[in-house]
């Protein structure tokens, strides 16, 4: 309900803004940005004499809108380049057209500064301890976001299995929702299994951006390690990418990304992605047969039950560049997922029957205004609400092995649970941004995000249970404001406070006559409020070498699950607080050349983590649940690095490296007042020596002009880690995961400027066993093709 | 170009063959009849306290009475942190519990020199109920929610692997609405006696029942596991409590049933009747109406969490810490002599516990001692050595760095 008051109170305040920008009399300006050579230049830089400004798109395209009529003096500047200026005649309800030609400056002629910045290596530029992905370069390989994440330094991505198999995100030694995700900027924290990072194929991103540790006032969230904001293609205008692969484990991929927009401003965006495995890989296990009990070791057997698919569809229509909104966009999301269960936490646990299937419906909506009232006011709108339910099946009661054998009892029964599940989270967001550019100097950004929850859940099987239930609700909202502060080219400083804030409703059910079935609630309330704050500042000491320094007193408030049990192995803890960390990053980065030939890249980062209260299970006392406790301190001083190397358009290389020293900082453990014996042992069951190195060779003009054919390797290294405390027991018994080795190869073909490629794939070419968890083993090697068709501008 | 092409090409060729895993091992199982020198020595299971990637470790010692023994950098590491163990016909098991899934079971021998090896892995399911029963264990998988069936396993203990499985509807043996959820499971002559509680296995309360007075134990035949009866009786809640033995057979014969009295709805305490001690007849099977223990009465108040049996009728009680209270891991003990109807104090424990060793103690059944496990907030894990003629407990063997969780005896 108060979802829909929010959205309805959010459609007129877009209504009264849109009439009033109406009533006045503005024009605008556009054009494109050139080198002498006629070569398009993106990331120049367009101000105004007002304070108003933007930078030119990949294009080398810039527009301004809503300008007071009169005369306007314009410079453009660009790295590289020497500074243009211009004046120009603003006329209402008009449109100048501006071309610049710039030249080249004289003491900055080499070859990188020429390319000019892309847009990933501005985000890489900003204060902030951030990696951008470019994951443009990505568009004709198999991966999907996870694995592409997976080679960025500071990040390991874990996984149970193959294709759609869950997955655990870690960020310089943070886990799980402690790194938050989100998409253009909306929080992905609603969106139910069927989008997320483990489905969502490489092509619907263009850039991949993750912030370690300190999270922009911008990306309004409770994160407590960082953030990664996955940005899509939105600034193209017409285009289309259609790509389909096929490869082992009858694996099929494909995606459809289109966008159109129309010369008067109307807009039309899809995108639509399916993944399909059987992920029936060989495992090697120890398996007895189920009615012999003969033991057979180190067998090789195919896996029978883990088939996973998911479709989805996002549609959005709209306007852009009209005086009432720079773009509105109505859409929805519309998918589902099916998984099978193939294993348990370990390898003995092996299933046949039970699966989860799960949907998301969510129509969302995104307004944005630039220039709002006055010159450098921009305001963002999103709204979205997730209806769509999540169900688990475990209805057979039968027990399988890894010989396929089965057994079947009389009865209702069940594999691990008997359950048929199903619920809602009806999760909705809303999320407001304006960002005011007094001038080159001075820039503040205010930033809402408002989360709404509501579980309701039922079981078929068990329809007295549904009174039982808890009635289960929170808000959180989320309020941050930042101040920017940019001296001059060479130094600026961001610092920002966040206002955090829960309500979560908890009724505790008890039975007020004794009477079988007699139930009554005990309605309980809390709420927490908690300050972050930190500061981002960045220094180039040339426009190449770059120092950067930050810091973020972070919070993570309690999930729902956490506060409010999960009615199975979780037991609720109203009492819980949020967990707190202080992150501190202090960033190296440095670009070189030896003759405008060979090309250096080199980044370098010091963190230090210092995290309190973390959320962690205990049993419950009588030991038949789990409940969160707030309950373990934790450090981290880590280092990760990147080297990158090219040698003209022909050859490039890199390697990164992570390490982190996760200590347990609990010196008393609950209850105790000795001294902990794990007290600053390292933190067990996580990587804390990755690393990823890559290398690619380019032949150009293969078969016809201007057709590329590359050959590209990639290998991935985690140092061998203990699955439980390293200062504990015999090391000659203790249980690792043994170092892996991970090499994936692939040959490209590019024709017709990119029009139509063609890559083959061999993911894990020596086929090495691989583990992330315990014992679950991933694929071994595998073949893939994709077959991919881009145009843009059409 | 050619040149680069080569070094990529060599450079790709060396990473590939130093990326490339080794073969795995295979286990060969090492087993044999033993040939007994008289020797022994205890195995002690121990775990770090922590919140996460927490393992138990398996430590071997001379003597509970004296010295010291360590987790750190010492111990076989077990594969996750909620194991259960019991040692039967000389073979030491190691059984996960798994959460519902199936769990795998590891088993131990003592070697001739006195030195834990592996003897077998193999798969069970995660259980409620692990108890020794002739020749075999016999484990219980009992279902607190959803499915109406406990699944019954067993295991041949010489063998290691499941001899027989049968199943119990647990809603018709309840025959109240409720599921009958076995406490544990004891040999009594060639007889299986399995206490339950009755639970509503629903409704955010799975332990909750509207039954907090009654007493029921089935009697099961073996091995055929099938419920022959089920002894009734009144003046007590359930027997025993989840993963706790509520029964025992003396030595001579009589079988003594031990209530705490817990029985909850929606998590209060809401039975009426008093933490005792009953006995159940032998030849008619039923419950001895001519003796009661209520040994909430002769402690003060005090409910019975745990017991240990020292034989010649003496156990050691382990009781809740404080009056009228079923929760909580502070512990306070006492000596009963179940045929005098005795109840005394024991002197020398410490205040502030938080972790006892409840099924997993040990005794050499003299009438005399007994060895439990008991862990403290400040000074970490000692062996307390009671004994019942003097009432009094002391500092044995010292185990640093974790809980106590079973403290068991091999012969090699």
């Amino acid at each position: 309900m108060q979802i829909k008051k929010i959205l309805l109170y959010g459609y007129f305040c877009v209504c009264f803004f849109s009439s009033y920008a109406q009533q006045s009399s503005q024009g605008s300006i556009s054009g494109l940005i050139k080198d002498k050579n006629g070569r398009l230049i993106s990331g120049a830089s367009i101000r105004l004499h007002a304070g108003v400004g933007t930078t030119s798109n990949q294009h080398g395209a810039y527009k301004i809108n809503n300008l007071k009529v009169g005369k306007e003096f314009i410079t453009v500047s660009a790295l590289g380049y020497k500074k243009e200026e211009k004046t120009v005649l603003i006329q209402a309800n008009d449109q100048a057209v501006v071309d610049f030609i710039l030249e080249e400056s004289v003491n900055q002629m080499d070859e990188v500064a020429v390319l000019g910045r892309t847009e990933q290596q501005e985000v890489n530029r900003q204060a902030y301890n951030v990696t951008a992905l470019d994951a443009s370069k990505l568009h004709n390989t198999t991966l999907d976001l996870s694995h592409a994440l997976d080679r960025v330094s500071g990040v390991r991505v874990r996984e149970n299995g193959g294709v759609g198999s869950s997955f655990n995100f870690s960020l310089n030694g943070f886990t799980g929702k402690q790194v938050k995700f989100f998409i253009d900027g909306v929080p992905m924290d609603n969106f139910g299994s069927s989008f997320q990072i483990n489905n969502i194929p490489i092509n619907l991103a263009e850039r991949v951006e993750v912030y370690k540790g300190v999270v922009p006032v911008w990306l309004g969230s409770d994160a407590l390690g960082g953030a990664v904001n996955i940005v899509t293609a939105s600034n193209r205008q017409n285009y289309i990418d259609a790509s389909y692969s096929f490869g082992s484990f009858n694996t099929h991929r494909s995606t459809v990304n289109l966008a159109y927009t129309s010369p008067s401003g109307f807009t039309f965006r899809l995108n639509a992605f399916q993944n399909y495995s059987d992920n029936d890989y060989k495992v090697t296990v120890t398996e007895a047969d189920l009615y012999t009990q003969q033991v057979y070791q180190n067998i090789k057997v195919k896996r029978f039950h883990d088939n996973y698919h998911n479709e989805t569809v996002i549609a959005n229509v709209g306007v852009v560049d009209k005086k009432f909104a720079d773009q509105l966009l109505l859409g929805i999301t519309l998918g589902k997922n099916y998984a099978e269960i193939q294993t348990g936490a370990r390898m003995e646990s092996v299933f046949g029957a039970w699966h989860r299937r799960g949907n998301i419906v969510m129509p969302s909506l995104k307004y944005l205004k630039k220039n709002l009232f006055i010159n450098g006011l921009d305001l963002r709108i999103t709204g979205n609400i997730n209806l769509g339910e999540e169900q688990n099946i475990d209805t057979a009661y039968r027990r399988y092995n890894w010989l396929q054998q089965v057994k079947e009892y009389p009865g209702a029964g069940s594999e691990r649970e008997r359950s048929m599940y199903k619920y809602k989270n009806n999760n909705g967001i809303v999320t407001a941004n304006l960002s005011y550019n007094i001038d080159e100097k001075h820039a503040f950004n205010f930033n809402n995000v408002l989360s709404t929850f509501n579980r309701t859940g039922s079981d078929e099987l068990f329809p007295e249970n549904s009174k039982y239930d808890q009635p289960r609700k929170n808000i959180k909202n989320i309020m941050g404001l930042g101040y920017k502060y940019a001296a001059n080219e060479k130094w600026n400083t961001s610092i920002f406070v966040k206002y955090f804030s829960q309500r979560n409703k908890y009724s505790q059910s008890y039975n007020p006559s004794g009477g079988w079935g007699d139930v009554a609630y005990l309605e309980q309330k809390s709420s927490f409020n908690k300050v972050g704050y930190g500061l981002a500042t960045s220094y180039f000491v040339t426009p190449s070498f770059q120092l950067k320094a930050s810091y973020e007193k972070s919070y993570r408030l309690p999930e729902t699950d956490e506060l409010f049990g999960d009615l199975i192995n979780l037991e609720g803890n109203i009492d819980l607080k949020p967990e707190k960390s202080d992150n501190i990053n202090f960033g190296v980065s440095y670009q070189t050349h030896i003759n405008h030939t060979h090309h250096f890249s080199i980044d370098g980062n010091l963190l230090y983590r210092y995290a309190t209260d973390f959320i962690r299970p205990r049993l419950n006392p009588n030991e038949t649940k789990q409940v969160m406790g707030n309950l373990a301190d934790v450090t981290n001083l880590g280092v990760d690095g990147e080297i990158r190397y090219s040698y003209k358009k022909i050859f490039t290389a890199g390697v990164n490296m992570t390490y982190q020293n996760l200590r347990n900082n609990t010196k008393f453990e609950d209850g105790y007042t000795m001294e902990s014996p794990l007290y600053r042992d390292r933190i067990p069951n996580m990587p804390y020596l990755f690393g990823n190195a890559d290398a690619s060779l380019f032949f150009n003009n293969v078969g016809k002009k201007g057709n590329i054919l590359s050959f590209g390797y990639n290998i991935l290294y985690v140092h061998a880690y203990y699955l439980s405390w390293p200062s504990q027991g015999d090391a000659l018994t203790k249980r690792d995961i043994p170092r892996q080795w991970n090499q994936d190869v692939n040959v490209m073909y590019t024709m017709n400027d990119g029009k139509y490629n063609i890559a083959f794939e061999c993911k894990n070419i020596v086929d090495n066993r691989l583990y992330d968890n315990f014992s679950l083993q991933k694929p071994g090697r595998g073949f893939y093709l994709k077959l991919r068709y881009f145009l843009n501008n059409y | 170009m050619r040149k680069i092409n080569k070094i990529f090409l060599f450079v790709i060729a060396s990473v590939q063959l130093l990326g490339c895993d080794k073969p795995l091992e295979y286990f060969t199982v090492n087993d044999g009849e033993d040939v007994l020198t008289g020797k022994s020595k205890f195995v002690i299971t121990a775990t770090p306290v922590g919140t996460q990637g927490v393992a138990d470790y398996l430590l071997l010692a001379d003597d509970l009475e004296n010295g010291k023994i360590t987790t750190q950098g010492n111990g076989i590491e077990q594969d996750g942190s909620y194991r259960y163990y019991v040692t039967h016909k000389n073979r030491f098991f190691s059984l996960l519990y798994g959460q519902g899934n199936p769990g795998a079971v590891t088993t131990y021998r003592l070697d001739s020199l006195g030195k834990l090896v592996k003897v077998s892995d193999f798969k069970t399911e995660t259980v409620q109920v692990f108890a020794p029963v002739q020749d075999d264990i016999l484990l219980m998988k009992v279902p607190r929610s959803g499915n109406e069936f406990s699944q019954m396993y067993r295991v041949d203990a010489r063998q290691y692997r499941v001899a027989g499985e049968e199943q119990i509807n647990i809603v018709q043996l309840a025959g109240n609405g409720e599921r009958a959820h076995f406490t544990w499971a004891t040999q009594v002559g060639n007889k299986v006696f399995a206490p339950y509680m009755s639970i509503k296995g629903c409704c955010g309360d799975a332990f909750g029942t509207s039954y907090p007075d009654s007493t029921w134990v089935a009697v099961l035949s073996y091995p055929e596991l099938k419920v022959e009866k089920v002894i009734r009786d009144n003046r007590t809640s359930y027997l025993g409590a989840y993963f706790n033995n509520g029964l025992v057979e003396t030595e001579s014969g009589e079988v003594y049933g031990f209530s705490p009295a817990a029985a909850t709805n929606n998590t209060v305490v809401t039975t009426k009747n008093p933490s005792a001690i009953v006995r159940i007849e032998r030849t008619t099977t039923t419950f001895d109406q001519n003796y009661f223990f209520n040994v909430q009465e002769a402690s003060g108040g005090h409910h019975i969490a745990a017991w240990t049996y020292l034989g010649e009728n003496k156990f050691i009680l382990t009781m809740y810490a404080e009056p009228g209270s079923v929760s909580g891991s502070k512990r306070k003990f006492a000596v009963a002599d179940v045929l005098n109807k005795t109840f005394r104090w024991v002197s020398g424990t410490p205040d502030d516990i938080t972790s006892v060793t409840t099924i997993n103690n040990y005794a050499p059944l003299d009438g005399i001692r007994g060895y439990i496990g008991i862990t403290t907030a400040s000074e970490g894990s000692y062996i307390y050595v009671f004994d019942a003629n003097l009432g009094t407990a002391k500092k044995g063997l010292q185990v640093e760095g974790g809980t106590i969780t079973a403290i068991h005896k091999l012969n090699y």
